[in-house]
């Protein structure tokens, strides 16, 4: 009877718009905005204002070590960044390419490794299932340092393997450059990108374990194939995790520092090829410590990734299939 | 009543203290911020501030890794400290204009610079900024070498004294130049099949064992040996002097022609310890600075001895020095008082305790000769090693320094490191052609900052 007291009531107030709130209702709120406040907190102070100083640093000349001396400069930074600093054309080409060749082998893999992980043949999962995410725990920067020693052209062990087994020349100063070599240097990062690939593995495998059962039982019966059912219920069942994977890997991509930064020292070696953006942005902020313009890089990937963001969720009622109805 | 005369005493002392001005000194840009050496800068600390009332030094430790951007957020926040320090050439370049010029209070103290050699002193006179700092622990560099494969190969040991000759294995007596350093290095050069360098059979694709190397450096490091110089001239234009053109050459045919100096696919593989050229025991001769026997030759067990720099491409022997200092901060509001305390550091009894955790030599003259006797005796008791070595490669220090500022120096560091990952990198690098690229990506990034 209450229930249909208060939905009564909530259809009333709809129709009336606003109404005022009861006594317990605003205790209620109270204590709702106690528990989220502190986040607010944080979220202005640690974010959101940190972002609105960097978009006021934008328009500054402001080096870190003399911000006596800054000054209003206009939209010099930012005409620097789109029209005068040829690094930045060169860092997004680099990030973009790179995106193009490392998403769709990272993203059908994470995907080709869940769907083995959830098969019902296979035995022992639970081992593979700890052993495809364990590298995931290992810091990142001991990963790569990891990697440098495996892709060594001379000591490491993959191009000790290529010549035990082919007898080609493939170790030594004159054997497989993984990390020197401009034409196979985006394998050998999508190779060390395998690395991390345990997350996106994880959750691809919860949303597998998630589509009911009766959907295949019933294709089943209706003849479907494996490849049928996977491509009519599996890959629309769990688009929306392929959807929020997808997010996810653009953002880090946009991100991409630490690989290329440890391996190839942030210089872009060999020929510029691992000239990143977030590169050109740590050198110009943090190195050359010029905030201002640091700044305005920033904003620009900012912006970048906002764009390619919305045109991901405006098209996704084409694509991700929600159960409910609701994004 | 009795509580409250302890009140008005405990006033009293705060108001003494409160009249005190505080110094507070950073550490973190070079050497002083591992753990074991923290107690010592401590006592220092404790030890000052006991001396005297009217200064209380406040020491800011922070890790190495972090205090380029601490010190940067510092002064971007209005709060930088007032001394830094120990900090290197190289350190400084990364913060310029931040230290304020002490000539005025070497003037007014008249502080005497007598004991420290005036070309060093010029070191850290830098054209714009003034006198930033005053020499406190020097790193000569030269030779250390591998005994043990000396040895093995019966080779002769490499001249310890500048100006003397080299005996090669024959018996002949020559220079001891970058020509005999090359013979002795490519016979001390062995492949997986046991020929060295100078023999036809040796692979180039399978060595195991290399003549030379230079640890941890950059490239005008590695080509300070050629002949000291800079990438830039008095008018501000990019330059590559002549002996490094020929210097990079000389580099690129002993990586990948002769074999006898490991290239990039050697030097980062495990067995050179991943770059740690003279740990592995897999390399004769390596250029190496002071601060390379304190911080890691404790546990090499090889024997080992020091030998002089040979004569480079401009007809002397050049050492690279590394130094360190400290520097007051443009931005000190007490830079006297700053200036009292760096007095007390330069003192020589602080001096010799304080450049001993920070792994060099005093810069002061009249304590080199025993210092670095007593660093032979408390780190390498068991060794018998020609510490002499040391004193003398100071006569031979690079100047202009290899670590010399650089118009944009963070974007110049870059497009000289890019270039020598290319010649570590690539057998067929056409050096002539890649060096006046160089050289105009250098004038482009002056032109740009001018």
């Amino acid at each position: 009877m209450e229930m249909l007291d208060a939905v009564q009531g909530a259809r009333k107030t709809k129709a009336r718009g606003w109404r005022r709130l009861t006594r317990a209702e605003r205790r209620e709120a109270r204590w709702g905005y106690a528990f989220i406040g502190l986040w607010i907190v944080g979220f202005l102070t640690f974010y959101f204002l940190p972002m609105a100083a960097s978009l006021v640093f934008s328009f500054f000349d402001f080096e870190l070590t003399r911000p006596d001396e800054a000054t209003f400069i206009g939209l010099d930074n930012w005409r620097k960044l789109l029209f005068e600093d040829p690094r930045v054309w060169q860092a997004l080409r680099v990030t973009f390419t790179f995106a193009l060749i490392s998403l769709p082998i990272g993203m059908i893999s994470a995907l080709f490794l869940a769907v083995l992980l959830n098969s019902e043949h296979l035995i022992g999962k639970s081992l593979f299932r700890t052993l495809f995410y364990a590298p995931t725990m290992v810091p990142i920067i001991a990963g790569v340092l990891i990697w440098s020693g495996v892709l060594n052209p001379t000591t490491g062990w993959i191009n000790q393997i290529i010549e035990a087994v082919t007898g080609l020349d493939a170790a030594g100063p004159n054997g497989i450059r993984w990390l020197n070599d401009p034409r196979i240097i985006y394998l050998s990062y999508v190779m060390i990108g395998f690395w991390a690939i345990g997350n996106a593995i994880l959750y691809n495998l919860a949303s597998l374990q998630g589509v009911p059962s009766e959907l295949y039982e019933a294709a089943k019966i209706d003849g479907a194939s494996w490849l049928r059912r996977l491509w009519s219920i599996t890959l629309p069942m769990i688009s929306p995790i392929i959807f929020y994977n997808l997010i996810l890997s653009i953002f880090g991509l946009m991100q991409y520092f630490e690989v290329p930064y440890v391996l190839n020292t942030g210089t872009g070696e060999p020929d510029g090829t691992t000239y990143f953006y977030i590169v050109h942005f740590y050198r110009q902020t943090f190195q050359n410590l010029d905030m201002g313009y640091g700044s305005a890089i920033a904003w620009l990937l900012y912006i970048i990734a906002i764009t390619i963001t919305a045109t991901l969720f405006a098209t996704a009622n084409r694509w991700v299939y929600y159960a409910g109805g609701n994004r | 009543m009795r509580r409250f005369a302890i009140l008005l005493l405990a006033l009293a002392f705060a108001g003494a203290a409160a009249a005190q001005t505080q110094i507070r000194w950073y550490v973190g840009l070079g050497a002083g911020s591992d753990v074991g050496v923290i107690p010592v800068q401590e006592e220092f600390v404790a030890n000052f501030n006991a001396s005297q009332d009217d200064i209380e030094l406040i020491l800011e430790i922070v890790d190495n890794d972090q205090a380029y951007d601490v010190l940067a957020t510092q002064i971007a926040a209005g709060n930088p400290p007032d001394i830094v320090g120990p900090v290197g050439i190289r350190g400084r370049n990364a913060f310029p204009g931040i230290f304020a010029d002490l000539t005025p209070y070497i003037e007014a103290t008249d502080y005497d610079l007598s004991d420290f050699d005036p070309a060093l002193v010029d070191v850290y006179n830098v054209e714009g900024e003034g006198q930033i700092g005053i020499p406190f622990a020097v790193f000569p560099s030269y030779i250390t070498y591998n005994k043990t494969l000396f040895d093995e190969a019966g080779l002769p040991y490499p001249p310890h004294a500048y100006g003397e000759p080299y005996t090669t294995w024959e018996g002949e007596t020559v220079d001891w130049d970058l020509a005999a350093m090359r013979d002795v290095g490519m016979l001390l050069t062995v492949d997986a099949n046991g020929f060295d360098a100078a023999m036809p059979e040796f692979d180039n694709n399978n060595v195991v064992q290399w003549g030379f190397g230079e640890q941890w450096t950059d490239l005008r490091g590695r080509l300070a040996k050629f002949g000291a110089g800079t990438f830039v001239d008095e008018n501000g234009d990019a330059i590559i002097p002549a002996h490094w053109a020929q210097g990079v050459q000389w580099l690129h045919d002993a990586m990948w022609v002769d074999g006898w100096i490991p290239n990039a696919p050697y030097s980062g593989s495990d067995f050179l310890a991943a770059g740690d050229l003279l740990a592995s025991g897999n390399v004769g001769m390596v250029h190496t600075h002071l601060w390379y026997q304190g911080c890691c030759m404790a546990g090499f067990e090889d024997e080992w001895d020091l030998a002089a720099m040979p004569t480079g491409l401009t007809g002397v022997p050049v050492a690279k020095l590394h130094g360190d200092t400290f520097g007051i901060t443009s931005a000190s509001p007490n830079k006297e008082a700053a200036f009292e305390v760096l007095v007390a550091m330069f003192e020589p009894e602080n001096m010799v305790t304080l450049s001993e955790i920070y792994g060099g030599m005093p810069a002061r003259e009249s304590l080199a000769g025993s210092y670095i006797a007593s660093f032979g005796e408390n780190n390498f008791p068991d060794r018998d090693v020609d510490w002499s070595v040391v004193t003398a490669s100071l006569g031979y220090a690079d100047s202009p320094s290899h670590e010399g500022p650089l118009p944009a120096f963070r974007d110049a560091e870059q497009l000289y490191i890019a270039f020598d990952q290319r010649l570590n990198n690539e057998a067929d690098l056409d050096v002539g052609s890649e060096l006046a690229l160089l050289q105009a990506e250098l004038q482009l990034l002056f032109d740009s900052v001018r």
